[in-house]
């Protein structure tokens, strides 16, 4: 017991030597999620070999949100609300971009002059733009403006607001974290699945990322849900969280291989029109985004000596106190 | 974790989130399921009729008219992907080659500028190629190209390639005239025309209206609908070839609509001609110029080398490479590359034979006009390219009675025509 107890003293000495904090983690998620999402949706748009107008409008849009997102981190450390402004500028126009897109890509995945009962169609949803997809720019948004805002006290549920305003959440941030890496989960487990139909699901690996995927989808809606959670479903929260980072880096893997030819050689048109290599790291993602919401909830910092000792604290602002 | 501080008023949002998040999870796993349902168990599924209830005015009008184009164009991805009839129909009043039409302007045939506008690609590609103005050029001649055309056709390989007598009207499409030719020649070297908007050729020869249907285009039949005959039978060497015949065998499971640029020997387990000369196979890329993979001007009477026939040869072997060694690609490229040679050889001894016949005037001025001049025509014209194509494309019966054999019979023809001609000018003088 005592050697567990250490074990658990260290884990916390490690969280705690963290540089950032969770929701500056979030918001670093956020950014680094925006430029992979314009860098994927580029890929995805070039299959047909021209892209339209209304198609640049995320390829664009997603470099240009994580460098603004990267800025305002760097401007919070001195202008704390013009970051927060610009900061939510952009992660409501992320929310906006994805509700867009899944609008453009659900009018394209239905027929609306054919006849009645096969307009909308799992063939359509199958072979049809995947009208999941977009909505990661909603997620990201959602995720981003949850972290951009603190919450004061930690674990309360209020967010400040601009200047004195305050607004109470239904749910402490962390289980709205929580509630978000279900849905995440969710949309990334049926967008795998809707990809992988074409396939025929011939591939018995096929059935990891989907029954992974499911289950992190529940367990994070229990965490969600749940008012207080105890250790042994915190340990199978993580570890799915972990199982779902090893599926996206063994899809990453899995799909470079089966876009590579015969011989090993890359052919950079394998790889825009073949298994999309970009898109199992979702898993990998939500599997980081659920660890990180299962980070302290505190803004501050600890210096690693209080950790340890339970001495005078040294608290570090996590430059989010103006 | 401590509890979050729950007032009264906020319990409800809580059970509305958890109702909402729960209904979405439901439906997710749902659809989830129906998906892999699907998925698993394959059931043959027709495509939807995407213009069932369009009130586009083309459709409606048309499906009274000429229901067969609109029933195939309501089935195509080009109408699943929300393209309408004006898209490629409707013109400006002044725009080359409209004509009115219903109160509007439309081209009657869209030509390659309209494909272009969602297939640049594949349209500077074809542009570029054998399909394009040499295809033209062979038999109208390149006197009707404007400057800009002739520098397009100059610069495609076949168009730079024995310019003296390549850009000449050919011979026999002026002999044979119009009404015959607008069914002969035209039918198929019309995938070169310029058109009167300025662009060239026509994307419907091979992707047929109004289904655009990849399986169509990717199947050899389609190729057969101009490379069949005595001058160019690919499609009859490829039918006797090893993967002409796994292709007739088994060709009914092969991945028709796999998606372009990604095939393996998974999708064809044996090439057709659009594998080997178009499709995205191996490590060579996907192109609409049919020639970038090819070694040699096989089509020409002494063949030779193409320009950088170095890459477009390791274009091609990328793709034998999938299935085959690269010890049997290096012998089978040195064999075939010794055939060429010897068909070569005797394709300049039939010139040896008949020079002197130019040199002492002992031709008529015209073409076709005696057997001589067919015998001398068909020597390199049918037999000597066909031996060539059944060398390159595994038909044996091709490189051997359909081609060498007739070859030397002509060959020995045309010596026999020549020295009676030859002695009779003797005797005569």
């Amino acid at each position: 017991m005592a050697t567990t107890a250490t074990l658990a003293a260290r884990l916390r000495l490690r969280w705690r030597k963290l540089p950032l904090t969770r929701d500056q983690f979030m918001l670093l998620m956020a950014a680094t999620n925006e430029i992979f999402l314009g860098i994927d949706i580029y890929l995805a748009h070039s299959i047909s070999g021209t892209i339209s107008p209304n198609e640049w409008i995320p390829i664009v849009f997603g470099p240009l949100a994580g460098a603004a997102l990267m800025i305002a981190g760097l401007i919070a450390l001195r202008r704390r609300q013009l970051a927060t402004a610009i900061a939510s500028a952009v992660l409501l126009a992320s929310i906006v971009v994805g509700l867009l897109g899944a609008y453009f890509h659900f009018v394209r995945a239905i027929l609306p002059n054919a006849p009645a009962f096969e307009r909308v169609s799992v063939g359509l949803l199958v072979w049809g733009p995947p009208i999941l997809g977009p909505l990661m720019f909603s997620l990201v948004g959602l995720l981003g403006l949850s972290a951009a805002f603190i919450e004061d006290p930690a674990d309360s549920g209020r967010l400040r607001l601009w200047g004195e305003r305050r607004l109470q959440l239904p749910y402490r941030k962390t289980n709205a974290y929580f509630y978000m890496v279900s849905l995440g989960s969710l949309a990334t487990v049926m967008s795998s699945v809707l990809d992988h139909a074409r396939t025929g699901f011939e591939n018995p690996w096929l059935w990891l990322p989907t029954g992974v995927g499911l289950f992190a989808t529940l367990i994070a809606a229990v965490m969600a849900a749940a008012e207080r959670t105890g250790r042994v479903e915190s340990m199978i929260y993580n570890l799915t969280m972990l199982t779902l980072m090893l599926v996206g880096a063994g899809g990453l893997i899995l799909h470079i291989q089966t876009n590579l030819t015969a011989g090993g050689t890359i052919v950079g048109e394998r790889f825009i029109r073949g298994a999309p290599f970009l898109a199992p790291l979702l898993f990998a993602n939500m599997g980081m985004l659920g660890l990180i919401s299962r980070l302290p909830a505190s803004e501050t910092r600890m210096q690693p000596s209080s950790a340890i000792d339970g001495s005078a604290q040294v608290a570090v602002s996590g430059d989010r106190s103006s | 974790m401590p509890d979050a501080p729950v007032t009264a008023p906020l319990r409800p949002a809580r059970l509305i989130i958890l109702i909402l998040v729960g209904v979405v999870i439901v439906l997710g796993f749902a659809v989830v399921g129906l998906v892999i349902g699907r998925s698993t168990t394959p059931t043959a599924t027709e495509p939807a009729d995407a213009l069932a209830t369009s009130t586009n005015k083309c459709v409606v009008c048309h499906r009274r008219t000429t229901p067969g184009i609109v029933e195939q164009f309501g089935h195509s991805t080009m109408a699943g992907a929300e393209v309408i009839c004006q898209d490629c129909h409707q013109v400006d009043s002044d725009y080359p080659g409209a004509s009115e039409h219903e109160g509007g302007y439309v081209l009657a045939q869209p030509t390659t500028a309209k494909c272009q506008r969602c297939h640049e690609t594949e349209v500077a590609e074809y542009a570029l190629s054998r399909h394009g103005l040499p295809a033209y050029v062979a038999y109208a001649g390149a006197e009707g190209l404007n400057e800009t055309l002739l520098a397009e056709y100059e610069s495609i390989p076949e168009g730079g390639f024995n310019p003296a007598r390549l850009r000449e009207r050919n011979a026999l499409f002026a002999l044979e005239g119009e009404a015959v030719t607008e069914f002969a020649c035209k039918a198929c070297h019309s995938i070169g025309n310029p058109a009167a908007d300025g662009s060239v050729g026509d994307c419907s020869k091979c992707h047929l209206r109004h289904e655009f249907s990849l399986e169509q285009a990717r199947k050899p039949e389609t190729c057969n609908a101009c490379h069949i005959g005595p001058d160019h039978p690919q499609f009859e060497i490829y039918v006797e070839s090893p993967h002409g015949i796994a292709y007739h065998t088994g060709g009914e499971s092969w991945h028709w609509e796999a998606e372009p640029g990604t095939l393996t020997v998974n999708d064809f387990p044996a090439p057709t001609c659009s594998i080997c000369h178009m499709s995205g196979f191996g490590t060579s890329g996907t192109t609409h110029d049919v020639g970038s993979r090819l070694s040699w001007y096989l089509f020409a009477p002494v063949s030779e080398r193409r320009p950088a026939w170095q890459d477009n040869q390791s274009r091609m072997q990328a793709i034998c490479l999938e299935c085959h060694n690269r010890s049997f690609i290096d012998g089978f490229y040195q064999a075939a590359d010794a055939a060429t040679l010897a068909i070569n050889d005797w394709v300049e001894e039939s010139d040896q034979i008949v020079a002197p016949l130019q040199d002492q005037g002992l031709l008529t001025e015209a073409s076709f006009d005696e057997p001589l001049d067919f015998v001398y025509f068909e020597l390199w014209h049918h037999w000597g390219r066909t031996a060539k194509f059944g060398a390159w494309m595994q038909g044996p019966d091709y490189t051997q009675w359909h081609g060498a054999y007739e070859l030397l019979s002509d060959l020995a023809e045309l010596r026999l025509m020549a020295d009676e001609r030859l002695g009779a000018a003797k005797g005569g003088d």
